[in-house]
């Protein structure tokens, strides 16, 4: 080895390993040696992989064009007692006596760039599961609004229609009944029918409002209104200042999500009063559904879960490429506001913008 | 790192450390200016913001600010001064950060009540005398710190 080279890695701060093309470490500083924790006889002549085992390293063979020349690239390095630690290291081709040599560096990572290495790691998988979970609620919601639409259509053409056909065989066996014990049986029966009737018609209602399906969003709002008003005493107002008309899917949002805050009002706000307003911003609809009932702190109440109402409301608009604010604080009501913009291709999660499901 | 809060992730981290350091009357006034903007101007903007950004922007852009929020609402429990519109505003000014002033006036229009207090939110300097320490100037040890905290290897 010539002594300038070798006067010149030992002057270096970094663990300097040389190697030849056949990938054996002909030299080696000694920060090199500590770091690895050999003597300088054992170091030299080693396989530079049995350093980095399970790593791919590439020796540089000759002067120029080797991919890794010049720039760091992660490795683990294992010392002699199998203990690990991160580095980074980066390849610099040298002619020695007529042939090429590899020099390689090698730096350990600090504690605080290991951190920050580690966080960088976190992040990304945070941003992974983040997608995940965002992919996973396009889903869900998605898959609710479907199975909504199947159960009212079941209801309507199988359920109703059966209840239907037996309450008007009922109403045929009243005419023919005499006995007034057996009429007044049928009678409670025929009670009993209607208010299935009643109830199945009902839920068909809260599963597609029909005002909804001819694009009368501010009137299924109101139907909802008065259907609250009736069994809380809240007293609502609903200030409409939409003049577009919303395409059916982004009508069902936006109904989907006042009813989801209204419904959260009823339950756990305490409130006096609630008003929802609609209003046409950017080509789009802003909803706000302000109450003043008891609202709470969000420090405390967005630590626990169990709150997917509130996350649903946020990600129906968001995914719609929308955006949603909801805000309390402790005796001054809550604000639920939300725009979506009214281009249909936004409303259907999974539909616009990429936003494959 | 640099991805989860976009290009301009160190102005949103600045920031974020330097809504820590607010006092109670600089909270006040972003308060105060927050209310003094209409929902509906605001809903303006953040629809300017979404309607201009791709998803992954529209990612970082929310990424901000709810870490912004997050840091407001922490520093309104110390002050023990709680009204939304002090981390509602903290959580625009932070999304509009993360944007750029590149989507023009929905900036201005989100970073406003914050910038009350942090005058290089809106490009802009306060005289010297008055002004507090600023998120994007060299020699604020809170930007130090977050360009610290910030660095990555």
């Amino acid at each position: 080895m010539n002594n300038p080279i070798r006067e010149l890695s030992d002057a270096f701060p970094d663990a300097v390993v040389i190697v030849d093309s056949q990938g054996k470490t002909i030299a080696a500083n000694a920060q090199a040696a500590s770091l690895f924790g050999y003597n300088e006889r054992e170091i030299t002549n080693m396989p530079v992989k049995a350093l980095f085992p399970g790593q791919l390293l590439t020796v540089p063979r000759q002067r120029s064009g080797h991919a890794d020349t010049g720039r760091y690239f992660e490795v683990v390095g294992t010392r002699s007692d199998s203990t690990q630690f991160p580095a980074v290291a980066a390849w610099m081709p040298l002619l020695i006596d007529h042939f090429v040599a590899a020099v390689l560096t090698i730096r350990v990572i600090a504690e605080s760039q290991s951190a920050q290495f580690v966080l960088s790691r976190g992040l990304e998988t945070l941003i992974w599961e983040g997608q995940d979970r965002q992919a996973l609620l396009r889903y869900l919601i998605r898959a609710r609004e479907e199975e909504r639409a199947r159960i009212a259509a079941d209801l309507h053409d199988d359920a109703i229609q059966v209840i239907s056909a037996a309450s008007l065989r009922a109403q045929q066996l009243g005419l023919q009944l005499r006995d007034p014990i057996a009429r007044q049986v049928l009678g409670k029966l025929q009670e009993t029918l209607n208010l299935s009737l009643e109830r199945l018609r009902q839920l068909i209602f809260d599963l597609r409002p029909p005002d909804l399906e001819s694009g009368r969003l501010a009137a299924a709002l109101r139907a909802y209104h008065e259907e609250m008003r009736s069994d809380s005493g809240i007293v609502y107002k609903l200030n409409d200042r939409m003049t577009a008309q919303a395409p059916d899917p982004v009508a069902l949002l936006i109904y989907r999500n006042v009813r989801e805050a209204l419904t959260n009002v009823r339950k756990h706000a305490r409130a006096r009063t609630v008003t929802v307003e609609l209003l046409d911003i950017e080509d789009g609809c802003l909803a706000r559904v302000v109450d003043d009932g008891v609202g709470y702190d969000p420090a405390e109440v967005e630590a626990r879960p169990g709150h997917l109402g509130l996350v649903l409301i946020k990600e129906r608009a968001e995914l719609a490429g929308g955006w949603c604010r909801i805000e309390s604080c402790p005796g001054t009501g809550t604000t639920v506001e939300f725009w979506v913009p009214l281009a249909e291709s936004f409303a259907e999660p999974g539909a616009g913008r990429g936003r494959a499901g | 790192m640099d991805h989860i809060f976009g290009r301009d992730h160190y102005r949103v981290i600045a920031l974020v450390a330097r809504i820590a350091d607010l006092t109670p009357e600089e909270a006040g006034r972003v308060t105060d200016a927050w209310k003094q903007t209409s929902p509906a101007d605001r809903a303006r903007a953040w629809a300017g913001l979404v309607r201009t950004t791709t998803e992954t922007e529209r990612y970082q852009i929310l990424a901000a600010a709810s870490l912004a929020r997050r840091e407001a609402l922490a520093a309104a429990h110390r002050m023990q001064r709680m009204d939304w519109a002090f981390w509602a505003a903290a959580s625009d000014a932070a999304a509009a950060v993360a944007a750029g002033p590149g989507i023009g006036s929905p900036y201005q229009t989100l970073t406003a009540p914050l910038a009350t207090v942090m005058p290089s939110l809106a490009g802009r300097q306060a005289p010297a005398e008055t002004r507090p320490a600023d998120v994007t100037a060299a020699s604020s040890t809170t930007s130090a710190r977050a360009r610290k905290s910030a660095s990555t290897p």
